[in-house]
């Protein structure tokens, strides 16, 4: 690791007459997450038993949870989301997660990465604003509560996907820096602090053992998680509000 | 169009990649559809199949204990009603002995009245004809005495008229 600022690493470039597509380290980390999500998915779908294991009681736990979780959020009108934001909370843990390895990097360090799922979000809330309220309605939505907020209404909007994916990614690329950081001061450390007493001290930096450790459960491990959860959240809460409880129907008024 | 391969080439720490975006929507994609039919659906089916047949169970459990304990007040009250009816039967039977009883009784009584006067009468006429027997035979020998007492034959007629006569007045003595 020359820096511990670095971005992904590149393997390869398709150089086409048009454009380069640079192949980065955070494609391969989607790739492995999607391909260990697909088995994991695999072997709960085989051993699905009606009275469960102990595994399949955990894995319920969890769906019943995300369920609960989305119809209390978006309400209970809308837990056919249910699927997508558990797909976001687990790809943005996993992805996340892997970064622990060292082989690979955290693919939310990656602002790419984070900016597509936000403009994920902010499609899906476009989107059903526009079905819900109609495309005129939608528009007349920015010009509220007063017409000199029309350009706070649309900077709003459009900050609602930045702020998003930089939050993510600002969170686990910050945390990653942070932990290189550390580790690599605790070896300067380890030399100055024993260097005097023998040559062998510089050359092992004990320090480095242990402490890292712990701040990476924090960093990587509780952030990753953290940060999962206030993605999906905010998901949940952008686009259950683009998605209004329905209109309760109209009690028959027989006046007269 | 060709490729070029690095060893030690990094992207900016901040920055956009368009492939890495357009490769990360892809794969949310498609792990969606994974995730949805391989793991939440199912999952969830597994659990609300199991939450209703749990219902099920219960709301069937509470049938039957509701006609369970129909059946029981009904068991109870038809239990109530053979206990009174046996009791009715048992008594019936009781009254209708006590009377057969009674009749048996009064005929045995009846009976052996009959059968007393019967024996009565018997006695009377066995008592008549003894009498009678007696009486001849007293008359025969009072003739006889009197023949030997006169020695004589006198005439039998008049001498029997005579102590028929003398018989009669001991007899209606």
């Amino acid at each position: 690791m020359d820096s511990v600022a670095n971005g992904p690493k590149v393997y390869f470039a398709i150089h086409t007459p048009w454009f380069t597509i640079n192949v980065t380290q955070t494609a391969l980390t989607i790739l492995i997450c999607s391909i260990l999500l697909t088995v994991l998915a695999l072997i709960i779908r085989r051993g699905l038993k009606k009275r469960p294991g102990g595994f399949q009681v955990v894995v319920e736990k969890l769906v019943n949870m995300l369920y609960g979780l989305v119809s209390d959020t978006m309400g209970a009108h809308n837990v056919r989301f249910a699927p997508y934001i558990g797909t976001l909370f687990l790809s943005s843990m996993i992805c996340t997660l892997l970064g622990m390895t060292q082989v690979l990097r955290s693919a939310t360090a990656d602002l790419s990465v984070t900016l597509a799922w936000a403009l994920v979000t902010t499609g899906m809330v476009w989107y059903n604003s526009i079905k819900n309220l109609g495309f005129k309605a939608w528009l007349k939505g920015f010009t509220e509560p007063i017409v000199v907020m029309t350009p706070m209404n649309i900077v709003s909007e459009i900050a609602q996907p930045i702020s998003l994916a930089f939050r993510h990614f600002g969170n686990v690329a910050g945390g990653g820096v942070l932990t290189a950081l550390i580790y690599t001061s605790l070896g300067g450390l380890t030399s100055i602090l024993f260097g005097w007493i023998s040559e062998a001290f510089s050359l092992i930096p004990f320090l480095q053992i242990g402490i890292p450790a712990v701040l990476s459960i924090y960093f990587d491990l509780f952030s990753g998680f953290v940060q999962a959860l206030v993605f999906s959240l905010l998901t949940m809460v952008y686009v259950g509000a683009a998605c209004p409880p329905p209109a309760q129907p109209e009690v028959a008024n027989d006046s007269e | 169009m060709w490729l070029e391969a690095f060893t030690d080439k990094f992207e900016a720490f901040v920055g956009v990649n368009p492939f890495t975006m357009l490769f990360a929507w892809v794969n949310l994609l498609i792990l969606y559809f994974i995730l949805k039919k391989l793991l939440f659906k199912p999952v969830k089916k597994m659990i609300d199949t199991r939450q209703k047949e749990i219902d099920d169970m219960y709301s069937d459990a509470e049938e039957a204990k509701t006609s369970s304990e129909a059946m029981r007040v009904e068991y109870e009250k038809r239990l109530e009603s053979a206990n009174e009816e046996s009791e009715e039967i048992l008594k019936r039977a009781v009254r209708r002995a006590q009377l057969r009883e009674e009749e048996i009784l009064r005929e045995a009584g009846v009976k052996a009245q009959r059968v007393l006067e019967r024996a009565e009468e018997q006695v009377a006429l066995e008592k008549k004809r003894a009498l009678n027997e007696v009486k001849d035979e007293v008359s025969e020998m009072a003739i006889g005495i009197a023949a030997a007492v006169i020695e004589r034959d006198v005439d039998k007629g008049e001498h029997e008229a005579m102590i028929d006569d003398f018989i009669k007045k001991i007899g209606s003595e």
